[in-house]
């Protein structure tokens, strides 16, 4: 439903081509064969994932669940994984991850929720815009994320989600229910008021249908209606209330970041604990500080200093990136910027979005960056 | 005797105002709030519009080698078919003179790398023609575009083959370089497509042909698909009609090359543009560069027509000083450019094609011979 912090995009280095599509690919221009297929099928391409949006529903007070079918390049995802969903706005391409809510069904297609945040360009235009039959990217990278269900899947669970933070444990929680509900599952699901929760009625339903798995909606501005239903924030008494046996469970959390902290902190007992965050605004540093870059591909991380040029920051690391005019004309040493906000330093302006060419001798870090050299 | 090109330098250097150090920074520093303006500016329109150059470019090229194809069939059984192929030929020239000027060269050089389209990114854009777009990456974007008219660095002065400045040394097989100039027009393509090898260099003995061999493979391989493409694949697929389908394609990218060859000299070897020594880049200021650019440049007025189909390098003084901003943008900009020019006593080069071409060959015939350096006016005032 939202995006998410930690995992960033993983490096795709070449499109995988099979079989025929091998032996053509010295010949074909992926760019002019993609011109044609998509006057065929728009969501047809040479070697990019896209999917077609082929449902759209509202999910809740400010939620819209969209469908969507990827073309035959997408790679998939085991629930409880994120994607990331390109979409274009102004003329310009800008990526979020979304976490899929379901099992990809028998047709590969799979369903995202997205709230909308208010000023959100992109959740603007997934849940304003968007109608059946667009299509959208699935990428840059595949589907990424740790909280997923483990190869043994653990006795009993425990799944804490606050706002948007369901939508990867709702995939867990339908896969849970498709296996026959093998784990003792408590779901605690927090939102400010009852219009904005997704999902009510299925998880009632799932709840009804298996005795292992119960469900808490939690509301921090409603007065509770239903006896499934109670009031108040994430605090050892209510976990202790609601799961008792806490030191058994293995615990999955995702929310805003001071929510994943706080179940943190609360389930230092439990077996095992995996928490994913929303993106906060991201740290911006000022001139002077340092940031950690992470060179994806040399498989590097270095500290450097916040306000220089990356270009020379790297250089007294002892790197030599390629380069060539140093001031910002030829390219030579444009990069992909793959996570982190930088600053470019002809025009002052902060660049908060992924990118496929950071040039590296006009550009500083003003957080942590991940690069892919 | 009277010497031509020193009386149009002296004029130039007329025009030409050096800049005191303080004027050189403020002169800088007013283009880069134009370019951040128009920077700010770029959206919806401009990926519009470079989607349309393509679907141009993919249209026009179907037309062409479709009516090329259909035309060959139809000539092996009724002459009266030829304008077909005519016709063929010339779409599929203005098709490649598309995709080589407006859409490839600007798209390589990052001028739509903000969309964060794949298929419109500068560093991996693979162009219609012989040479290899990394190669020109590294002689073009790096080279050409940061040294700029410097001589013994910006190997596009003359291409290694024409001495079209007096400060290039004379020497006596020179003679014949109008000769040279129409060959190097004929096959610009195969000048580009080689130009990073450096041959010369291989005949001098300061390179080994070892070496050599390894720099021409990517360049081989390029040039091996682009002549499978256009003059085995395509003419075959009007089986015994071959022939036809062949020198369509052959007069199609002599078309393209005469064009891109015109254009391209009449960018910076008119009469007033300058050269300038090595040592002009040593810590050189933004101000100075961008004065190098301006100087070192010149554009072709006229239509729209003629600014689409050349890349808007018609545009060469805006593009040389904005050379990552969409180059749609250079016709909107021009005035402004022209009034800091003006504002900073520096001449703005532009005239139309007949006239900047006219002055291109006459710095071919004329430097054919042996000529002196004329007055120039300094960049920076002492």
């Amino acid at each position: 439903m939202s995006a998410v912090l930690r995992p960033l995009i993983p490096v795709d280095p070449t499109p995988r081509a099979s079989g025929w599509r091998r032996w053509l690919a010295p010949v074909v221009s992926p760019p002019v064969v993609d011109f044609w297929l998509r006057k065929l099928n728009p969501v047809l391409s040479w070697d990019r994932p896209l999917a077609r949006v082929v449902a759209r529903s509202q999910e809740s007070r400010d939620a819209v669940t969209l469908v969507l079918k990827p073309n035959r390049h997408f790679r998939g995802y085991v629930p409880g994984q994120h994607v990331n969903l390109t979409a274009e706005l102004d003329g310009v391409r800008v990526t979020r991850s979304y976490s899929p809510t379901d099992v990809r069904q028998a047709d590969g297609a799979f369903s995202i929720t997205v709230k909308h945040i208010p000023g959100g360009r992109v959740s603007g235009l997934l849940c304003e815009r968007t109608q059946v039959g667009d299509v959208l990217e699935l990428g840059p990278g595949d589907a990424f994320g740790e909280m997923h269900l483990p190869r043994e899947v653990p006795e009993k669970m425990l799944l804490l989600a606050a706002g948007s933070g369901i939508t990867p444990l709702m995939s867990l929680v339908r896969q849970l229910s498709a296996l026959g509900m093998p784990a003792d599952t408590t779901l605690l699901y927090w939102t400010r008021q009852r219009d904005e929760r997704c999902f009510t009625a299925e998880l009632r339903a799932i709840a009804a249908r298996h005795p292992h798995f119960r469900v808490r909606f939690l509301l921090t501005r409603d007065a509770p209606q239903k006896p499934d239903e109670a009031v108040g924030r994430i605090d050892s008494a209510l976990l202790l209330r609601k799961a008792p046996d806490l030191a058994k469970r293995t615990v999955f959390a995702c929310g805003p970041a001071g929510f994943v902290r706080a179940a943190r902190e609360l389930a230092t007992d439990a077996p095992r604990f995996c928490g994913e965050a929303f993106t906060p605004a991201a740290m911006v540093q000022g001139d002077g500080g340092t940031v950690r870059v992470e060179l994806r591909r040399s498989r590097k991380t270095l500290e450097l200093a916040s306000g220089m040029p990356l270009l020379a920051a790297l250089e007294a690391e002892g790197l030599q990136p390629l380069y060539g005019c140093r001031r910002g004309i030829c390219q030579t040493c444009a990069c992909g910027k793959l996570a982190g906000v930088s600053r470019n330093l002809d025009t002052g302006e902060l660049q908060a979005e992924p990118e496929q060419a950071l040039r590296l001798c006009v550009s500083s870090a003003r957080s942590d960056l991940v690069l892919d050299i | 005797m009277t010497d031509p090109t020193k009386c149009t330098d002296m004029k130039a250097a007329l025009h030409n105002r050096p800049l005191s150090p303080a004027e050189l920074e403020q002169f800088g520093s007013e283009l880069d709030a134009l370019r951040a303006r128009v920077a700010s500016e770029l959206g919806a329109e401009d990926a519009r519009y470079i989607r349309n150059v393509v679907k141009a470019v993919r249209y026009s090229e179907v037309a062409g080698r479709g009516l090329l194809w259909g035309g060959a069939i139809a000539f092996g059984f009724w002459t009266l078919a030829w304008p077909a192929l005519v016709l063929g030929a010339l779409l599929l020239g203005l098709s490649k003179i598309l995709e080589n000027m407006e859409l490839g060269h600007n798209v390589m050089h990052g001028q739509y790398d903000w969309m964060r389209d794949p298929h419109l990114h500068g560093k991996t854009y693979e162009w219609d023609i012989a040479g290899t777009s990394d190669s020109w990456r590294r002689t073009h974007n790096f080279k050409h575009h940061t040294y700029t008219n410097v001589r013994g660095m910006d190997d596009d002065i003359g291409y290694g083959l024409l001495r079209i400045f007096p400060e290039q040394r004379w020497k006596p097989w020179r003679i014949f370089q109008p000769l040279y100039a129409a060959v190097l027009g004929l096959y610009f393509q195969w000048g580009v497509a080689i130009q990073e090898l450096e041959l010369g260099l291989a005949f001098m003995g300061r390179k080994t042909w070892r070496e050599l061999w390894e720099e021409f493979k990517p360049m081989g391989r390029k040039a091996g698909r682009q002549l499978l493409k256009d003059y085995l694949v395509f003419p075959l697929l009007a089986g015994p009609f071959f022939l036809p389908v062949l020198i369509g394609n052959l007069v199609a990218n002599g078309i393209r090359n005469l064009w891109t060859f015109s254009i391209i000299f009449c960018g910076h070897f008119t009469d007033k543009v300058e050269v300038f020594p090595r040592n002009s880049v040593i810590n050189e200021s933004r101000g100075h560069w961008y004065l190098r650019q301006l100087r070192g440049s010149s554009n072709l007025s006229g239509s729209k027509a003629l600014h689409i189909l050349s890349g808007h390098l018609s545009h060469q003084i805006e593009h040389h000083l904005f050379p990552d901003l969409p180059a749609r943008r250079y016709p909107q900009i021009a005035p402004e450019v022209q009034a800091i020019c003006k504002r900073y006593g520096q001449h703005y080069n532009t005239g139309s094609f007949v006239r900047q071409f006219g002055q291109v060959w006459g710095r071919i015939f004329r430097h054919a011979f042996p000529s002196r350096v004329p007055l120039r006016s300094p960049l920076v005032a002492a």
